[in-house]
């Protein structure tokens, strides 16, 4: 006898993610993943000004901004064949990875780690004993007794006054939760720090972009950055500085605390390293170009099909053809006019909403595809594509990775555990190191090119009469995010987002093929189908954007969300 | 310092109200050292930075409600954080709530808060206010310039207003034509 349970968030007006699963002695045996929300925000963009493109996509996601902003002006960049300066590189790639850096530390404290972590057990911890374990895993100076007894006290006087506040949702005491209450009260502790450090590298993007969210800082051609060393008006070395410094303390946070967290947390749930691979197709574009016409990266891009990292195939710049013909859409199962599958130049959005029919139309996400196979993207496949590669920075610290979680587990761990819930959780922390210290390098590339009298910033946009057609990709957080723009006179004619969260959430295509939340949720555990843990710790592994779009508070609900068990 | 923060989504109709009326605020009022006005458009948990460590905070959104749409409401702290949050599933459904009850658990919440919240009659795909929600901008303008005077802010109505629509209201067409 299967039991079906639906997580369904409904107290916002407009929908977001909806999980189903169908439950049948414990364990997930059919998924399905559907976003409720209408996303033909592209057609807004029609008839607009190409050079003003960025404003309106970076408001497509209230928490993806930056990435909507970079990607769009070099959509638009790249349909007029347009080169950037170097500095315009260097700034743009320095705010490309501060906002990963950030994103990367709230997903896993603020919205992840507390599947894993009871908070509550906490309390039971013995304080002398946590710094000991504490010291013998980092040297993070903030793992002090009188600050874990400061964070134990804290945790006891807001548990004391009856409500639990942010924790109030969590599934305290639940079974899946494993950790003594000496590492609960090391993650706590971690938690409020993290609330610092996110706040630094924000500082960065606010700095560079002129404010965040939202940076105002970019151009179809370069950069707004004036860069003159002596005003205090425009970039100067005094701004410079207070970059380097911010990078500099996330980046001790990453290594001291991050980096520990996570292999503590993966070789204590070592059986949670069995779960959750879903498809093992695998794709990430090339990021942080080194140059004016971008030939060269340092993030690595490329695909891996059926889990062969030996097999690996590269994307190599930002007009590879590898990349531009093998990307379509399918709406067989999306509420869509048609049931047609589109290279995005071609698509359109005609909403055609019929009922939630799990063998039918039952998304408002479209099911992307790359040469016809489902891709997961995300950190995973960012670091297995360049591990693959012998990427030196993603190996290093991907190796450390598993020799530090695999001394905790007490067993030797092979990059095969990273296909899975875990793995996904592992490969955006390597993936932070790996952008920290590139952080670090670009910023030199940036301070070394103003340093030798260069401070051009942009090239002006011309655009010809007649029509053009371009792309752009970005590696995001969340993976893989592309635009696709068409241009006649000077105005949009077209406009298509390939967002990271459509690869990894989107439905089964015309094939029937499931998408990656789909076939990785099948196979997970399910102890109580009330309290459906495991079911939220795979999906929240792939860290799931969807539908930020619309914000509307609802101060006077009393609905703690849905979640039902049938 | 005080901050007034405006939250929506400018391309999703009435959603936009609090972009909008930071835009008609700042077209209108400058503010002193001590005020900050921000458009943060729907940052979700990366709301926390702006709360953080700051004394007031005035919050300008959108609410649901049963009331006709235009409605302007008025919450404190209290009342944003009567009932729990909901259980997530995406990570980044968590709003201002979340932002707040995180802060609160970190000690670090602003000391006041208060939420202007306007009804919306829409929230579809459009760059535009609907007419009602539209004349609810000048009233929760004055309502901010009456809290910012009330906390002994300096607000100043300017001599010459900003003039110029908001970004979000061009078209191609309109550089074109030069306005």
């Amino acid at each position: 006898m299967s039991t079906h349970i639906t997580v369904d968030p409904i107290t916002r007006i407009e929908g977001h993610l909806r999980i189903d699963v169908e439950v049948d002695g414990g364990v997930v045996k059919k998924a399905w993943s559907s976003g409720q929300m209408f996303r033909g925000i592209e057609r807004i963009l029609i008839g607009r000004d190409p050079r003003e493109a960025w404003l309106f996509t970076q408001r497509f996601c209230g928490v993806c901004t930056t990435v909507h902003a970079i990607t769009s002006v070099r959509a638009v960049e790249n349909a007029l064949k347009l080169e950037i300066p170097p500095n315009a590189q260097y700034i743009r790639n320095l705010i490309v990875a501060a906002h990963a850096m950030h994103d990367h530390i709230v997903h896993f404290y603020q919205l992840s780690a507390l599947d894993w972590v009871d908070v509550v057990s906490a309390l039971k911890a013995d304080v002398p004993k946590t710094a000991a374990l504490a010291t013998s895993l980092s040297n993070w100076p903030g793992n002090s007794v009188q600050q874990l007894q400061a964070t134990k006290d804290r945790l006891a006087g807001f548990v004391a006054k009856g409500q639990l506040g942010i924790f109030a949702n969590g599934y305290w005491g639940h079974p899946a939760m494993k950790l003594s209450p000496e590492v609960n009260l090391l993650a706590v502790n971690h938690y409020l720090q993290a609330l610092d450090y996110q706040r630094r590298v924000n500082q960065v993007v606010t700095i560079l972009g002129a404010k965040t969210p939202n940076i105002q800082n970019l151009a179809v051609g370069g950069v707004a950055n004036a860069i003159n060393l002596d005003s205090d008006a425009t970039l100067n070395m005094a701004k410079l500085y207070k970059v380097k410094e911010l990078l500099d303390s996330a980046k001790q946070f990453i290594e001291q605390v991050y980096f520990v967290d996570v292999c503590a947390v993966g070789g204590l749930y070592a059986d949670w390293l069995k779960y959750g691979a879903g498809v093992t197709n695998y794709l990430s574009v090339p990021d942080l170009p080194l140059d004016a016409k971008a030939t060269a990266f340092d993030l690595p891009g490329g695909t891996i099909m059926n889990g062969d990292l030996a097999n690996v195939k590269a994307i190599k710049s930002f007009e590879d053809p590898y990349f531009q013909k093998n990307v379509s859409e399918c709406i067989a199962h999306a509420w869509y006019a048609g049931d047609w599958t589109r290279h995005p130049y071609e698509e359109e959005s005609v909403p055609r909403y019929t009922a939630y029919e799990p063998d039918g139309k039952y998304s408002w996400i479209k099911a992307p595809r790359f040469d016809g196979h489902p891709m997961q993207v995300g950190p995973l496949a960012q670091v297995l594509v360049g591990f693959a590669q012998g990427h030196e920075p993603t190996v290093r610290w991907a190796k450390r990775t598993l020799e530090t979680a695999g001394k905790v587990a007490g067993a030797t761990l092979t990059p095969a555990v990273l296909h899975s819930t875990l793995g996904r959780h592992a490969a955006r922390m390597i993936r932070t190191c790996v952008i920290a210290e590139l952080a670090d390098k670009h910023w030199n590339l940036l301070a070394e090119n103003i340093g030798k009298g260069d401070t051009r910033i942009f090239n002006e946009p011309v655009f010809p009469k007649g029509e053009q057609q371009g792309f752009g990709f970005h590696e995001a957080p969340r993976g893989t995010l592309s635009h696709w723009v068409v241009i006649e006179n000077g105005a949009i004619k077209n406009y298509q987002a390939v967002v990271p969260s459509t690869w990894n959430a989107g439905p089964r295509d015309a094939k029937n093929q499931p998408g990656p939340y789909e076939a990785s949720l099948v196979g997970n555990p399910v102890a109580d189908t009330g309290k459906p843990l495991e079911v939220l710790r795979t999906v929240h592994s792939f860290d799931p954007c969807i539908a930020c779009a619309v914000h509307t508070l609802d101060v006077d609900s009393k609905e703690i969300s849905r979640v039902r068990a049938l | 310092m005080i901050s007034v923060l405006g939250l929506g989504n400018v391309l999703m109709g009435d959603d936009g109200f609090g972009p909008a009326a930071i835009h008609a605020l700042e077209a209108d009022y400058s503010v002193g050292d001590d005020v900050e006005v921000f458009d943060l458009g729907t940052p979700g948990l990366d709301l926390m930075p702006w709360l953080a460590d700051v004394d007031r905070v005035v919050i300008v959104d959108t609410v649901k409600s049963d009331l006709p749409p235009g409605t302007m409401r008025i919450y404190d702290k209290r009342d944003v954080l009567r009932h729990p949050p909901s259980v997530r599933v995406g990570p980044h459904d968590p709003g201002v709530k979340d932002a707040l009850l995180t802060l609160e658990f970190a000690g670090r919440a602003p000391r006041e808060l208060t939420l202007i919240g306007v009804v919306p009659a829409r929230t579809g795909l459009a760059a535009t206010l609907s007419p009602e929600v539209g004349a609810a901008v000048q009233p929760v303008v004055s309502e901010v310039v009456r809290i910012l005077e009330r906390a002994g802010a300096a607000v100043t109505r300017r001599t010459n207003p900003v003039v110029g629509v908001p970004w979000w209201n061009r078209s191609a067409r309109d550089r074109l034509e030069g306005v």
